[in-house]
């Protein structure tokens, strides 16, 4: 069953052409990998997934919905979480509060429920003990659990992930790729735009490869990494193998 | 909260201090001292004014700091000529259009002195906070905002629980400095006859040919008051500098 499926998306910042015409379909529980180099779209098409950025052209469904022309999107936006590269976990509030505020003010839960779950949570992703703290007062890795647990407590269908790791240290992506790993396995739809090819490898059940603002492949990850054809995806493989 | 509860904290060392003035007023030598009773009346309004005109200033600075950046054109409008209009003529100007004016263009905008002035100095010092949050807002990372709506916050949600929040915190040094400006400001309005702190001190040392001893007395509460609101906020600021 298709819960996420775009045609033909175009989007241009400013008369830069960041995606020329990207048709794309998720089913339910897959984990997909999205690679590729800087500047290639794949961000954007992200963000674009849950109307972060409004696209010119080409249409968006999420889970039956049209998130292209949608005027109120907070609706959608309750069951398509987002986790950011930079975290973004609200400064002014404790982790806790941070994880407490979308089912109260979103899913209008009380003030108890929220925290129970909040705490479940927490736990879930290993730091219960920093309920607390306040972000700046936590490591990056942490910050990113925390952020996933604040995504997880919409309790969403899909959650895009928008290169999760790539501003932390080898030891704390380690951390976060876990949580991923585990989320994985739970049977939650995840789009993952990530660097981490070994992350891609074990754990994605199918691999997106884009390029100057398209899909160049998309495969299963054995195939993907061993009978790639494409000769900018082998370039790319090769520059990113090799470190 | 919090923000109201260091609020509450100056306005509590400002009580402090009118004991310690109760105190050491009447104990100073003359021409002070027999006249204790009146400095402390003209500081009491002085505050009053500014109390309240600081409250309404902030609310109203609020709304007009969010209302400029919105994308709604009459609101913008709106907002951005209350601004222009109340920062670009002087104040003592206000006060008097607001007593004088205003009732002979409609009876209905007639006021008593009191009211008069905090309305005028509600709406100047207002005018001085919106740029204040408008800035605290426009610094707030727009992170913030993305993770709030990819949460299913609403716009107005996000502003009130995520970005006022952080805005408030950001604009607390130049807002502290409004509210300073305020209380000193506030001796415009003796123009209207209001027997503030500086009404009092003209009249006493007209009364008693020193000026010297009765304008330093007035100078030194001014500068006990304005020193206790800048020290309360102290706190404030180091929290938005993250040194918890």
């Amino acid at each position: 069953m298709s819960v996420l499926v775009t045609r033909d998306v175009h989007k241009t910042f400013g008369t830069q052409p960041v995606l020329n015409g990207v048709s794309f379909t998720a089913d339910k529980s897959e984990v997909i990998a999205i690679i590729g180099p800087s500047g290639s779209g794949k961000s954007t098409f992200l963000r674009t997934l849950n109307g972060l950025e409004k696209v010119d052209r080409g249409s968006i469904k999420v889970l039956g919905r049209d998130v292209a022309n949608a005027t109120d999107l907070s609706r959608i936006r309750g069951k398509v979480g987002f986790v950011f590269q930079g975290f973004n976990l609200f400064s002014h509030l404790t982790i806790l509060q941070n994880v407490m505020l979308a089912p109260i003010r979103v899913l209008k839960l009380k003030r108890a429920e929220a925290e129970r779950l909040a705490l479940q949570l927490l736990s879930r992703v290993g730091i219960a003990e920093h309920a607390g703290k306040y972000p700046s007062q936590i490591s990056g890795g942490q910050q990113q659990r925390a952020a996933i647990a604040r995504t997880l407590a919409l309790q969403p269908e899909i959650v895009l992930f928008d290169e999760p790791t790539s501003a932390l240290d080898p030891e704390m992506t380690a951390e976060v790729l876990d949580v991923l790993r585990e989320l994985a396995k739970s049977g939650l739809t995840m789009l993952v735009v990530t660097h981490e090819m070994g992350f891609a490898r074990e754990v994605a059940s199918r691999i997106v490869f884009f390029d100057q603002g398209k899909i160049v492949a998309d495969d299963q990850p054995r195939a993907f990494f061993e009978n790639s054809e494409n000769p900018r995806l082998k370039l790319f493989l090769s520059r990113i193998l090799k470190h | 909260m919090k923000q109201l509860i260091h609020l509450g904290f100056a306005f509590a060392a400002i009580a402090v201090i009118f004991l310690i003035l109760n105190f050491a007023l009447p104990l100073c030598p003359e021409p002070i001292g027999s006249r204790a009773d009146l400095f402390i009346t003209g500081a009491k309004l002085t505050l009053v004014l500014t109390f309240y005109a600081g409250v309404i200033g902030l609310l109203l600075g609020t709304l007009a700091g969010v209302a400029k950046l919105q994308k709604n054109l009459l609101l913008r409008g709106v907002a951005t000529f209350y601004t222009w209009l109340f920062r670009g003529t002087p104040l003592l100007v206000q006060i008097l259009f607001i007593y004088f004016a205003l009732p002979v263009v409609s009876p209905s905008f007639q006021f008593d002195e009191q009211t008069a002035a905090i309305i005028a100095l509600a709406l100047n010092v207002g005018a001085y906070n919106a740029e204040a949050i408008r800035g605290g807002l426009i610094a707030v990372p727009k992170g913030q905002t993305e993770a709030a709506v990819s949460l299913g916050l609403s716009p107005v949600q996000t502003l009130v629980w995520i970005t006022l929040p952080q805005a408030f915190r950001i604009s607390i040094p130049p807002l502290v400095s409004n509210l300073v400006a305020l209380l000193k400001d506030s001796s415009l309005a003796s123009s209207i006859g209001l027997l503030e702190l500086s009404l009092v001190g003209n009249r006493v040392s007209s009364e008693t040919f020193s000026p010297v001893p009765v304008l330093l007395t007035v100078a030194g509460i001014y500068l006990v008051i304005t020193s206790v609101l800048t020290a309360a906020a102290l706190p404030l600021e180091k929290k938005v500098r993250g040194e918890k």
